[in-house]
C-alpha cells in the first residue's frame, strides 16, 4: 500500500521544469511518520490512494490502474480528480494534496528551486523526553 | 500516592510517566494550559493557592519547536491537526495540544473584547456586571502590561504581505491597522504557527506556567484528562492517563485531587467532551458551538512578496465586523448581513501547496511563483451554531454548517480581498472557490460576487472556537452559571472559550484570558 501512496503523491507533485517532484525526493522517513500517525488520517490517505489508482476509467476513460498510465495521462488524471465536481472525491484528493504538500514543501531541493530558504530541523523533543540532552531534562524519577 | 518518589514534584513539572500512577493533591486543578487555563492558574497561584495544571500535550520549549508544518502538525496539534467539523462539508479545526495551548501556535494577536459583545452578554445572556466593560478592561490592562502587548512595528520585520494589506486598507479608509500582539523583539521569521523559536512570542509555556511552578504549583504534561471525579455532587479532582507524545503509548494513571475546586479550560472542543465523559447531563452541553470560519484569497504579484519574512499576521481590519454586503461591486458595511474581519496571514509553502487548485503539472505551475504570492483572509462572525459531542469511539464529533448568511458574508469578504489585491497590483487572484476559475484576472472580479453559496465549494478553516459549555442565566440554554460554575455540581468551573456564549468578531485570546482571570479572582476571593 505504501508504494501506491508514493505513486499517488508523486503524480500530484510531479517534477516540472527545474522543480523536483516527490518521486525524485527522499521523503520516505517522513511518509513513514505520517503513516504511523492517527488512524483516521492513515485510513483517509489509503482511501484516497485507492480511488486515485482505480479511477482513470472515469477521468481519462482508460480502463487501467493509474500505475499503467502514460505520464501525460497520469497528469491529466490527477488534475481531473482534484478538480472533480464530486465533493467527496475532491476532499480525498485534498487530503493527498495536503500530505503531499507537507512533504514536498518542506524539502530543501524544492525550496532552493523556488528561491526559499531551507527549513531547520523538527526536533520532536519535549521536556522529560529521553531524546533531550540530560542536562536539560528534569531530575530523573526514582522508583 | 505515586509509585515515584517526590523529587520530580520539587521540580514542578511531571512529563510522561510510563509505569505506575501519578497521584497528587492541590488546592485547585486546572485542566488545560492555553490562555484560559494558564490565566486562571496564574491568578490562583499568585493568590497563594497550590495549583496543579494538567495538559494533554507535552511541554515543548522553543528549542523543541519544529520548523516545518508537518512537524507543527505532528508536535503541536491533537491528532496531527486531523480534527474536523462535519456538516454538509468537512472543515478542519485548528487547535493546539502542547503546554501553553493555543498561545504557542497562534499569531499572538491581542484584541480587547468589543463593548457591544459585553453589552450583549449582559442583556441577552444575563451575565450581569461580572464581565462588564470595567471588569474586563482592568483585566485587559493587566494582561497588556504583563505580556508586553504592543502594535506590530511597521519596520523591517513587518513583512511585505502585511504592509501591502495595510496600504490597501488605508487607501480605501477601511480601518486597516497593524495588529496588537504579545511579542517582544519579533524577528519577523514568520513562524508563529510552528511556535516562535526565537522566543519572542510571550506564550504561556515561557512565562506564566513557569511562574505557577515557581509559586509552588505543578504542571503535569502528556496527560489527557478522562473525567472529573465527584463525591456527593462536589468536584474533588480529575482522573486521566499519561500518554507518550511520540509513540502515543499509554502510561501511568493520573489522579489529581482538588481540595478547593476543579477548573476546566481545555478548549471549546475538549471541555464539553470532558464534561460529557464525567456524566454531566445538561440540555445545553455540547450545544451553541460557534466559530469564526475563514477562507483565504491569494494574490499573485509581479514582484516578490516573500511571505516567509515578516510577522505571520501583522495587519487587520474590523471595519466590516458588523456586516458586509457587495452592492454595485462595492463593499457596504453594517448592512444587516453578517460581519467579517480581515487579516493578512503568511502561509508557509507547505500549506500553500495543499491549498492551490488542481494537481500534477497544473498544481506545480501555481506554486512556481510562491514567493510572489500574498495571502489575505476573511473570517466570518458567523451566526451558525453547531454541536460538539462524544463520538462513538470517544472522539470529538463536531457538527457544524455555516448558514447562507455566513456564506454571503464570506463571499463578500473574498470579493473585497480580491479587489484589494488587484488595487495593490496583483496580476491575478486565486480565490480557491470551486465553480470559479482557479485564477481570475482583474476584469473577472464580478465573478466572485456571484460565487456559489455552497459550503462544499469553499475551503473553510475553523480557527476561533466558542461555546459547547456556554455561560448564561437560562438553565436551558447554558451549562455554566454567570459565575462560571457548572450547573448542578459544586466546585466545578469552566474558564475557556467553551464558556463564551457568542462569537466576538475579533480574535478571542484576550477575551478568554480576561474571563479566566475574573473567574480565578472570584475563586481566590472565596466566591
Amino acid at each position: 500500500m505504501r508504494r501506491l501512496v508514493e505513486h499517488a503523491l508523486g503524480a500530484v507533485f510531479p517534477t516540472s521544469a527545474g522543480i523536483p517532484g516527490l518521486e525524485r525526493l527522499d521523503y520516505g522517513a517522513r511518509l513513514d511518520e505520517v503513516l504511523r500517525g492517527p488512524p483516521l488520517m492513515r485510513l483517509g490517505l489509503y482511501a484516497a490512494t485507492l480511488l486515485f489508482v482505480l479511477l482513470p476509467i472515469w477521468t481519462v476513460y482508460t480502463p487501467l490502474p493509474s500505475l499503467l498510465l502514460s505520464p501525460s495521462r497520469l497528469d491529466r488524471h490527477a488534475n481531473q480528480l482534484a478538480s472533480s465536481r464530486i465533493y467527496l472525491l475532491r476532499q480525498l484528493m485534498l487530503l493527498l494534496k495536503t500530505v503531499g504538500g507537507l512533504l514536498w514543501g518542506a524539502d530543501p531541493e524544492v525550496r532552493q528551486a523556488l528561491g526559499l530558504s531551507p527549513l531547520g530541523p523538527d526536533p520532536g523533543t519535549f521536556r522529560g523526553d529521553e531524546l533531550r540532552v540530560a542536562a536539560e531534562s528534569p531530575p530523573r524519577a526514582r522508583r | 500516592m505515586s509509585d515515584y518518589a517526590c523529587d520530580w514534584r520539587s521540580y514542578g513539572h511531571i512529563a510522561f510517566q510510563e509505569r505506575g500512577s501519578v497521584a497528587l493533591e492541590a488546592d485547585y486543578v486546572v485542566v488545560g494550559s492555553g490562555p484560559g487555563g494558564s490565566g486562571a492558574a496564574l491568578v490562583l497561584a499568585r493568590a497563594g493557592f497550590e495549583v496543579c495544571v494538567v495538559e494533554a500535550g507535552p511541554w515543548r520549549d522553543p528549542g523543541d519547536y519544529p520548523e516545518s508544518m508537518l512537524g507543527a502538525m505532528r508536535d503541536m496539534m491533537p491528532d496531527w491537526g486531523a480534527t474536523v467539523a462535519v456538516g454538509d462539508s468537512i472543515m478542519p479545526i485548528v487547535q493546539a495540544a502542547v503546554v501553553g495551548g493555543g498561545t504557542v501556535i497562534n499569531s499572538a494577536i491581542m484584541v480587547r473584547t468589543p463593548d457591544d459583545v459585553l453589552a450583549d452578554w449582559r442583556e441577552r445572556h444575563g451575565l450581569g456586571d461580572l464581565f462588564d466593560e470595567r471588569a474586563m478592561g482592568l483585566q485587559h490592562d493587566a494582561v497588556d502590561r504583563e505580556l508586553a502587548v504592543q502594535r506590530t512595528p511597521e519596520g523591517a520585520n513587518f513583512g511585505s504581505n502585511n504592509a501591502m494589506l495595510l496600504s490597501a486598507l488605508q487607501r480605501r479608509q477601511l480601518g486597516g491597522k497593524a495588529i496588537l500582539r504579545n511579542v517582544v523583539g519579533c524577528q519577523g521569521s514568520s513562524s508563529c504557527l510552528q511556535g516562535c523559536r526565537a522566543g519572542a512570542k510571550q506564550s504561556a509555556n515561557l512565562g506564566w506556567l513557569p511562574e505557577v511552578i515557581a509559586r509552588g504549583g505543578t504542571v503535569i504534561s502528556c496527560a489527557r484528562v478522562d473525567r472529573v471525579v465527584f463525591e456527593r455532587g462536589v468536584a474533588v479532582g480529575v482522573r486521566g492517563r499519561s500518554r507518550h507524545p511520540r509513540t502515543r503509548v499509554l502510561g501511568a494513571a493520573v489522579d489529581v485531587r482538588a481540595r478547593r475546586g476543579v477548573v476546566i479550560a481545555a478548549s471549546a472542543v475538549q471541555t464539553p467532551l470532558i464534561l460529557q465523559r464525567s456524566g454531566i447531563r445538561l440540555p445545553a452541553l455540547g450545544r451553541h458551538w460557534r466559530v469564526h470560519p475563514g477562507a483565504a484569497v491569494v494574490g499573485v504579484y509581479d514582484h516578490p512578496v516573500d511571505m516567509q519574512r515578516g510577522a505571520t499576521q501583522g495587519t487587520a481590519s474590523v471595519h466590516f465586523r458588523d456586516g458586509i454586503a457587495i452592492q454595485d461591486g462595492r463593499p457596504i458595511a453594517g448592512t444587516g448581513e453578517n460581519g467579517i474581519k480581515i487579516e493578512s496571514l503568511a502561509l508557509p509553502l507547505e500549506l500553500l501547496a495543499g491549498r492551490a487548485a488542481g494537481a500534477g503539472q497544473a498544481l506545480i505551475e501555481r506554486l512556481r511563483d510562491a514567493r510572489h504570492q500574498a495571502v489575505w483572509i476573511s473570517a466570518v462572525r458567523a451566526e451558525a451554531e453547531g454541536t460538539c459531542r462524544l463520538g462513538l469511539f470517544g472522539q470529538a464529533d463536531v457538527r457544524y454548517k455555516p448558514t447562507q448568511r455566513d456564506l454571503r458574508a464570506l463571499r463578500a469578504g473574498s470579493h473585497l480581498l480580491a479587489a484589494l489585491h488587484f488595487e495593490s497590483g496583483a496580476r491575478l487572484v486565486r480565490p480557491g472557490v470551486v465553480g470559479l476559475p482557479a485564477e481570475i484576472a482583474p476584469d473577472q472580479l464580478p465573478l466572485l460576487a456571484e460565487a456559489p453559496l455552497d459550503n462544499r465549494c469553499w475551503t473553510w478553516v475553523l480557527s476561533h472556537l466558542f461555546g459547547g459549555a456556554v455561560m448564561g442565566n437560562d438553565p436551558q440554554r447554558s451549562v455554566v452559571a454567570p459565575d462560571l460554575h457548572v450547573r448542578g455540581v459544586r466546585r466545578l468551573h469552566v474558564a475557556c472559550a467553551a464558556a463564551l456564549p457568542t462569537t466576538l468578531g475579533v480574535n478571542p485570546q484576550h477575551t478568554i484570558l480576561a474571563v479566566a482571570r475574573i473567574l480565578a479572582e472570584r475563586l481566590a476571593n472565596g466566591a
